[in-house]
């Protein structure tokens, strides 16, 4: 199943130009289709004048169009694609478990409490950013509460992190159903966060992208700066010390990033589901374990899934719109179950 | 053979004074003196629950100890970082099966992260590095086969290249033969047994004391978490001793130069 011809360094580059290529088509598509239909001279006037030096002029309704309401969608389903799949790259790698999600140790279910907060309190009306802000601290938040429990004299064994994440995954999920439940009378306040519970990058404009920029920058150096150190992790502790990783140190800076990693996604997109956990482990089949490949591959993978599936989720039912995390879990949960039977029989005949 | 096993210096002492440690309230070793010489070749023994692979990782700074000191040259080894201690010291646990698919190749280059640059990795250098060391094992015709595909032999000869890899001076292996033929055995021990004469520090948990008699130059005995001896083989090994801590009847064979003995229950 690995993609090796020419090397499996040549694989990988082949891999990711195919995925650049995948994800400036399906990126073209959403700039250029959308409910009202634009000439495509008109949507590259638009594209020229924002990106290119010196002064043009274009019709400020397709301008608005293009420029404030499909590029930052196209833009945000990326960033929150490449984030949640290299997040769950990192965990999976982590827990050495190819089943690990990007919130498992809570921080999904964390950034959605946040939200929900922020949501339920009215605080989200009053001011645009208090959802994602409140959404990144729950994840935060939530992974120092876990890390703090599991940790024994400056040791952090990952089975009682995993355990701890799921405990607080669980309670957290309770929680937000309890704030749900309270908001039922206020009909705006239930109907935000029932659609943010769902996922989508609907009506995300260039202030969403900043909010995710910062976290994804950070998150992605620290990924890319300990990337090497989880290779050595998947073959065990103990391996990987006498080998030379100061274990404590990378399994943190594995963790934090990927908690500010989903943070930031979770933050502006909601709850997409099945990216995290499908798209790292295509990678890993296509390409192999080694994280300074697999990470790269699953971040680009990820932003041209994600793109791809909002155009789904835009134009399925249209002019209605299907939530993004639905088209994910729908393409996802199936593509995943093959995959697992596909690689079981394959295991089952090598042996 | 290649340049794997002939570029050695002379290796530090790596000894451990005083040495125990306690886990949940046992102590699973205690007050161990031994050094491990370098240009020799010494031979971890004892029976199961000893100690063996707790004195193996002590040795190698992966544990830390309750009391005592592991030294590396006369150099406490816990004050040196990770990186730098793994450079001098390699440790290769009991095998155990690996669940991800690395190519032998990968896997083996997994060695060489105490000397790579975090962002660039491995150096086209390195490649021929590890081609010798996957060469001296005899695993290089498996460099593209999946770790997830190889018998407990061949994956313990894997493991044995990927400690060469290393580059380290001084060698901790934990029963490196336990999973391998009569042929593969003998050469891992041969090889063992040169990197040690040319200058490297080796440790090894041998079962068969035959074995450790025949290829080490001292061998250690553990027993309860105590070393009850430590010396050449000819010294150390005697029916005596092979009672009280192997509770076995050991019956010594004439002709050889090592002591060879044939082993009996107690009865």
């Amino acid at each position: 199943m690995r993609i090796a011809f020419g090397g499996i360094q040549a694989g990988f580059w082949w891999y990711m130009a195919a995925g650049t290529v995948l994800l400036l088509t399906f990126a073209g598509i959403g700039l250029f289709r959308g409910a009202v239909p634009i000439d495509e001279g008109e949507v590259l006037a638009v594209l020229a004048r924002h990106l290119l030096p010196g002064e043009r002029v274009a019709d400020p309704s397709v301008d608005t169009i293009v420029w404030s309401l499909r590029a930052p969608r196209v833009v945000v389903a990326a960033m929150v694609g490449g984030c949640l799949a290299l997040a769950g790259a990192q965990m999976q790698g982590l827990f050495r478990n190819p089943l690990a999600s990007p919130g498992i140790v809570g921080t999904s279910t964390g950034a959605a409490t946040g939200a929900v907060f922020a949501l339920t309190f009215g605080l989200a009306g009053s001011f645009l950013l208090a959802a994602p802000l409140f959404a990144v601290a729950g994840a935060l938040l939530s992974l120092l509460i876990v890390t703090r429990i599991a940790t024994r004299d400056g040791y952090t064994p990952v089975t009682t992190l995993l355990l701890a994440g799921v405990a607080l995954n669980a309670l957290l999920a309770a929680f937000n159903s309890w704030l749900i439940a309270r908001s039922w009378e206020q009909y705006e306040a239930a109907r935000r966060i029932a659609y943010w519970m769902m996922g989508g990058v609907t009506d995300r404009g260039w202030v969403h992208v900043g909010m995710v920029l910062p976290g994804m920058v950070i998150g992605c150096a620290m990924a890319v700066w300990f990337a090497r150190d989880l290779d050595l992790l998947l073959e065990g502790e103990e391996v990987a010390a006498s080998l030379g990783v100061d274990i404590e140190k990378a399994k943190r800076a594995v963790l934090w990033s990927a908690a500010i990693l989903t943070g930031s996604a979770v933050a502006v997109s909601g709850v997409v589901g099945f990216v995290g956990l499908v798209v790292p482990h295509l990678v890993r089949l296509l390409l192999g374990p080694v994280h300074r490949r697999l990470l790269p591959a699953a971040f680009l993978t990820g932003a041209w899934f994600v793109v791809g599936a909002d155009l789904l989720a835009r134009t399925l039912a249209a002019p209605e719109e299907v939530f993004l995390g639905v088209v994910t879990a729908f393409v996802g949960a199936p593509f995943f179950l093959f995959l697992l039977v596909r690689h079981e029989s394959e295991v089952a005949v090598s042996r | 053979m290649t340049e794997a096993t002939g570029s050695a210096r002379r290796a530090p002492r790596l000894e451990l004074v005083g040495g125990g440690v306690e886990r949940r309230g046992r102590w699973l070793l205690r007050g161990v003196d031994l050094a491990i010489e370098p240009a020799m070749l010494t031979s971890v023994v004892g029976p199961n629950g000893a100690g063996k692979s707790t004195l193996l990782r002590l040795l190698s700074g992966t544990w830390r100890l309750t009391e005592g000191k592991a030294l590396l040259g006369g150099f406490d080894l816990s004050a040196l970082p990770r990186r730098q201690a793994a450079r001098r010291v390699a440790y290769v646990p009991q095998t155990v099966r690996p669940t991800f698919e690395f190519t032998v190749r990968e896997f083996v280059t997994l060695g060489r992260y105490p000397h790579e640059n975090r962002l660039f990795g491995t150096r086209s250098a390195d490649r021929g590095w590890i081609d010798s060391c996957l060469d001296d094992t005899d695993v290089l015709a498996l460099a593209e086969r999946r770790v997830t595909t190889l018998s407990g032999g061949e994956l313990q000869r894997v493991l044995m290249a990927r400690c060469l890899a290393t580059e380290a001076e001084v060698l901790l292996l934990d029963e490196p033969t336990s999973n391998l033929d009569l042929a593969h055995g003998l050469d891992l021990l041969g090889l063992a047994r040169r990197l040690a004469c040319e200058g490297r520090s080796v440790a090894l948990v041998l079962h068969d004391l035959n074995v450790a008699a025949r290829f080490a130059h001292r061998v250690a005995v553990l027993d309860g978490g105590a070393l009850i001896a430590e010396g050449p083989p000819a010294e150390v090994l005697n029916p005596d001793l092979l009672r009280r801590v192997f509770r076995v009847e050991a019956v010594p064979l004439e002709g050889s130069a090592a002591p060879v003995f044939d082993f009996e229950p107690l009865g």
